[in-house]
């Protein structure tokens, strides 16, 4: 694998053409949180963050996306579809969150059911990995093969070491990327930056605090639906919420309707959902399969630690910890899965 | 108390208004009302909650 | 605290031995180390889970609607910001009184989790909490920290108006001393100084972070509607767009829809994932209710009637 070194004093440089050439966007704060959004050049880049509160998963999947707009003028009816996606560049992504695109993909690309808007801003945008520095308490990657400085995924992986970041170059994208920005990304003395990088990694993957452990807890699901774990204190105490399922990078899911803006013209809208929402399930006629709140945190977990293996052989978790942060109420996917382990060895 | 919260967050002051007018003040709404327009057109169109297009 | 904890649990013990309840509401220690999690206690065995200290943000108070038509009678652990609510609920006919046990539990502030998290070390466990007055003492396996109030503490604790539960049927611990804040709606009335595109810039940027996960609305106590206006899909007052406008109304239209109820436990804001201010809001109705209808805080008092809900010959008549 190819390596490359930037000065950290090139990175203005290097982000202030990037917004230049490319669409570029990157984690922003704006008041306390940080959150991902286009930028026009190093001044707005807040790079100091761990994790950001919102995830990039926004870039592919914004949580409003214009799919086609209508036009109908008396007799005719006209279909607007939006242009493909510009030259993008995602700049300070966390592996967590650049492996949760990894699960997202199958989803919109897979064989059967493509999704053009999707796969356009994937195939143009090149994603730049930035690796983690410290180990946030809700921090549990590791659980799913991931490490703070794992470049799965990623095109480029920057690694912060001292005065320079290591550069890895992991696809072709990401060559022809750091290809065109020779005079910024040296090649010259890299390999001695590769045996730093290995051991601030093993370093961090000391860090961890929180012990996940995912045994039996699959085949326990698998035999069975229900549960009395699921009738506990998590399904009590749960508001009912979205906010799991908006800070999730992993959380896919959408609703599709029509805006209308004047008699007959309107846009066709694809907006964030969350299966938490007890509307969410709700059908023509009245029906809800999920009506109580113990339906719907269940289906929330039995998606992330079933459905999406069963679906695509990975688990739709990647650890980042959100949730854990943001659950107004202490609900804790990494607690949910050790006490299924325990009820899986009691079974 | 409507009318307050909306200037607090950015509505001009007189862009929302409210009156009580009985069915038999035919005058008093004729006047509120040329007074009310009066004072929405010198306010210009509404900026604020505007439908932006995505 | 440890002697708080310990009277908790027998009570909570008691009351469930004694079959007064089949259900005990209260706080236990959660997966971090400065953060409570509601548990829902139903036999004296359970009563081991229960705490008490600094991490106790949540209102629990907040859960009694879930159980308005259970069988059995039901316990919860509230602080004073939390019986407001209580008032409110009864006030409003959302809970029977004699339904509910009320367990009060003078405070003396809560601490914002994410601070201290920030300052303890990763994976320590905590040992044990002491109130020093101006500060908190947090006892861990991995040492011990102090973490001054003024700091510290979740902001709406700063100008706290009840200390001590307004309603309650036993009381848990030290009476706290009750101070008069004269400065309490010092933020509000820095917005109202602003200009007009100034409070609009400021309101703007905070509306357009929103992502709509309704943390707010369900998190509030007096948030009672079976179906929440911006459930309704027909019609659908606000679409699951998130854009300035549709933002906008919801907030605005939250906030309203609570006011005079609102009994600013301040729990919107706590959880709101985007950190919008969601507070400043309801107090701007709080403070107008005070100028306008010399109204006090919701649910201080029992039998309190709401201001915007009764009509008296001396209200203002700003729009005659």
């Amino acid at each position: 694998m190819e390596a490359r070194i930037v000065n950290k004093g090139q990175l203005s440089e290097l982000l202030d053409k990037l917004a230049k050439d490319y669409d570029l966007i990157a984690p922003i704060q704006e008041e306390t949180v940080t959150l991902f959004r286009k930028i026009s050049g190093a001044k707005d880049a807040f790079l100091e963050y761990t994790n950001s509160d919102i995830s990039p998963k926004g870039c592919f999947l914004p949580q409003n996306e214009k799919t086609l707009s209508y036009m109908y003028t008396g007799d005719t009816l006209e279909i607007d579809k939006p242009e493909g996606a510009k030259k993008t560049v995602l700049f300070g992504a966390r592996p967590c969150d650049i492996k949760a695109i990894l699960t997202l993909d199958p989803v919109f690309e897979g064989e059967k059911f493509g999704d053009e808007y999707y796969s356009s801003k994937r195939e143009s945008t090149v994603i730049i990995g930035l690796s983690c520095s410290k180990v946030l308490s809700t921090c549990f990657c590791y659980a799913f093969e991931g490490g703070p400085c794992d470049g799965t995924g990623s095109d480029l992986l920057f690694t912060e070491i001292g005065d320079k970041y290591y550069v890895e170059v992991n696809t072709e994208k990401g060559k022809a990327l750091a290809d065109a920005y020779s005079q910024i990304f040296s090649s010259q003395g890299a390999d001695q930056l590769a045996k730093d990088k290995e051991e601030l990694a093993k370093k961090l993957a000391g860090e961890f605090v929180r012990k996940v452990d995912l045994t039996g807890v699959k085949e326990l699901l698998d035999k069975n639906f229900e549960l009395a774990y699921w009738s506990g204190d998590d399904q009590k105490k749960c508001i009912g919420c979205g906010t799991c399922t908006y800070v999730c990078p992993t959380c896919h899911c959408f609703d599709i309707f029509d805006y209308t803006t004047g008699d007959f013209n309107g846009d066709r809208l694809r907006c964030w959902d969350s299966c938490m929402y007890p509307e969410y399930t709700l059908c023509a006629g009245g029906h809800n399969p999920r009506p109580t709140r113990k339906e719907r945190v269940r289906n929330r977990f039995m998606h992330k630690l079933k459905y999406h293996l069963d679906r695509y052989n990975m688990v739709g978790c990647v650890g980042c910890g959100r949730c854990v942060k943001k659950c107004p109420v202490n609900i804790d996917i990494t607690k949910i899965i050790n006490d299924l382990k325990e009820v899986a060895q009691n079974a | 108390m409507l009318k307050r919260l909306l200037e607090y967050v950015g509505f001009e002051p007189g862009r929302f208004q409210a009156r009580w007018i009985s069915g038999s003040e035919g005058a008093k709404f004729a006047s509120t009302i040329k007074d009310m327009t009066e004072k929405i057109k010198s306010l210009g169109p509404n900026k604020k909650m505007r439908d932006d297009i995505l | 605290m440890m002697d708080v904890i310990q009277q908790l649990r027998e009570q909570a013990k008691k009351l469930l031995e004694e079959k007064k309840v089949d259900l005990v509401i209260g706080f236990g220690q959660g997966t971090e180390l400065a953060r409570t999690t509601p548990v829902f206690i139903d036999s004296p065995e359970g009563v081991s889970k229960l705490t008490w200290g600094p991490f106790c943000a949540n209102n629990l108070a907040k859960y009694l609607t879930d159980y308005k038509n259970a069988p059995g009678n039901i316990a919860v652990v509230v602080k004073g910001c939390d019986s407001r609510s209580i008032n409110r609920l009864l006030d409003d006919n959302q809970i029977s009184r004699d339904k509910v046990v009320i367990i009060g539990v003078p405070c003396s502030g809560q601490l914002e989790w994410q601070k201290v998290a920030a300052e303890i070390k990763p994976g320590a466990s905590l040992k044990e909490t002491a109130d020093n007055g101006d500060s908190f003492s947090v006892k861990t396996d991995a040492g011990d920290y102090k973490f001054d109030k003024k700091d510290y503490l979740l902001h709406r604790c700063l100008v706290c108006e009840n200390p001590n539960p307004v309603v309650s049927d036993l009381t848990i611990g030290k009476e706290q001393p009750v101070k008069n804040y004269e400065d309490r709606f010092a933020e509000v009335q820095a917005l109202e100084q602003m200009s007009t595109e100034e409070k609009n810039a400021y309101w703007d940027k905070q509306f357009s972070r929103c992502l709509r996960c309704y943390a707010c609305r369900n998190v509030c106590s007096v948030c009672t509607c079976q179906i929440c206006v911006f459930d309704q899909m027909l019609p659908m007052w606000v679409s699951k767009r998130t854009n300035l406008s549709e933002n906008t109304a919801f907030h605005l239209t939250r906030a309203f829809h609570v006011a005079g109820r609102c009994v600013d436990c301040g729990e919107c804001d706590r959880v709101c994932p985007m950190d919008i201010p969601l507070r400043k809001l309801n107090q701007k109705i709080h403070k107008d209710l005070g100028d306008l209808f010399e109204s006090p805080t919701p649910g201080t008092k029992p039998g309190l009637a709401s201001p915007l809900g009764e009509f008296s010959p001396g209200d203002p008549e700003e729009f005659m």
